[in-house]
C-alpha cells in the first residue's frame, strides 16, 4: 500500500532529490494533521460495533431488506452484511489515517462489484448504509475528522457505482 | 514504507483497527513533526558542508583511502555517495523509520563497494565522520531524530 509520506518520498528519491517546495508543504500539511487522525482512528477503533449497529440502524433494519426475500434475511446473510461494514468502516479509516486512498482499491474494491453482482447483494442500500456510517462516524469523532473519514468512505461509494 | 503504512499492514494482517500500542507510536511520531521538518531542511541545505567537512576528518583519520589518494573521480564519488546518505537520512526522519535507507541504501551495498574495490572499514570511519559533522548543524531534538538511522549507516559497514 501507499501512504501520503511514502508517496511523496519516492519519486524524490527517483530524481535523487531532497523532500522540497510543495511536496514537502504536503507532507508538513499531513505531519500536522496527523494527530487528530491518529486520535480519529482510535475512537473509530473502540466503537466500531456500535458504529456499525447504529449504521445498520439508520439504513436497512426497517427496510425490506431485512425480510424474508430480502438480502439481509436470514441471520446468516444479515451477519455477513455487519461484516462487510465493518471492513468499510477499517478500511476508510486506514485509508484516513494515511491519508491515502490505495489500500482501499487493493483491499476493498478490487472485485468487490463483481463479487456483489455474483451474491446478489443490491447496490442501492449498500451505498445508503455507508452515507449513514458517514453521519455516525461525524457524531463520534466530530465533524472534521468525520469529513476525512467520510472522504474515504464516499470513495468505497464511487467504486460500488 | 512509513511508520503510519507500517502500522496500518500490521492492523490489516490482523484484521483488526490499530491496536492502542500502534497509536502510540504514531501519536509520538507526529508529536514532533515540526523538528523532523527542520531536521531534513537543515541536513539538506547543508548537505555540501557536511560532507566537506566530514571528509576533511575522515581523510585526518583514514588518509591512505581511494578518495583520498589524488583521482578526482574518486573523491567525487565517495563525496556523492554520502550526499545520498544525508538524503536517505532525512527520508528517514520523515518517514519515522529506517525503510528508505534499507531499501534505498544498504540492499546491497556491501557487494557494491566490494566490487568497487572500496574498503568497507574505511567507509565506516567516513560514516562515523559524517555523522558528527552532519549532527553539528542540528538542534538536540533534530540530532535526536536523526541520528540513529547515521548509526544504523554506520553499524551496516
Amino acid at each position: 500500500m501507499q501512504d501520503t509520506i511514502t508517496s511523496l518520498i519516492n519519486p524524490a528519491d527517483e530524481k535523487g532529490q531532497y523532500l522540497e517546495g510543495g511536496d514537502l508543504d504536503s507532507l508538513k500539511q499531513y505531519l500536522q494533521t496527523g494527530a487528530s487522525r491518529v486520535k480519529a482512528a482510535g475512537q473509530i477503533g473502540d466503537s466500531a460495533a456500535s458504529i456499525i449497529s447504529k449504521t445498520v440502524e439508520k439504513s436497512l433494519l426497517y427496510g425490506d431488506i431485512t425480510l424474508p426475500g430480502g438480502n439481509m434475511y436470514p441471520t446468516r446473510r444479515y451477519a455477513a452484511c455487519l461484516q462487510d461494514l465493518t471492513y468499510f468502516l477499517r478500511y476508510a479509516t486506514y485509508a484516513m489515517l494515511a491519508d491515502d486512498a490505495s489500500i482501499i482499491d487493493e483491499r476493498i474494491l478490487n472485485g468487490l462489484k463483481d463479487t456483489y453482482s455474483s451474491l446478489g447483494v443490491p447496490v442501492e442500500p449498500t451505498i445508503q448504509a455507508i452515507e449513514a456510517m458517514k453521519d455516525v462516524v461525524s457524531e463520534r469523532v466530530g465533524n472534521e475528522a468525520g469529513q476525512e473519514v467520510g472522504k474515504y468512505l464516499d470513495h468505497i461509494v464511487s467504486g460500488l457505482r | 514504507m512509513s511508520i503510519v503504512a507500517k502500522a496500518i499492514a500490521q492492523s490489516d494482517r490482523a484484521d483488526r483497527f490499530l491496536g492502542s500500542s500502534e497509536l502510540t507510536q504514531l501519536q509520538d511520531f507526529f508529536s514532533n513533526s515540526s523538528a523532523r521538518i527542520s531536521a531534513a531542511q537543515k541536513l539538506a541545505a547543508n548537505q555540501q558542508k557536511i560532507v566537506d567537512e566530514g571528509s576533511k576528518q575522515f581523510w585526518s583519520q583514514c588518509p591512505n583511502t581511494p578518495s583520498n589518494s589524488g583521482d578526482k573521480q574518486k573523491t567525487a564519488l565517495c563525496q556523492r555517495d554520502q550526499g545520498w546518505y544525508i538524503r536517505l537520512v532525512t527520508y528517514c526522519v520523515l518517514a519515522g523509520n529506517s525503510k528508505p535507507l534499507e531499501d534505498i541504501g544498504l540492499d546491497g551495498m556491501r557487494d557494491m563497494y566490494v566490487s568497487l574495490n572500496v574498503p568497507l572499514t574505511n567507509l565506516k570511519t567516513a560514516m562515523r565522520c559524517l555523522k558528527q559533522s552532519a549532527m553539528g548543524v542540528l538542534s538536540s531534538e533534530e540530532a535526536s531524530l536523526a541520528g540513529p538511522y547515521f548509526d544504523q549507516l554506520i553499524r551496516a559497514f
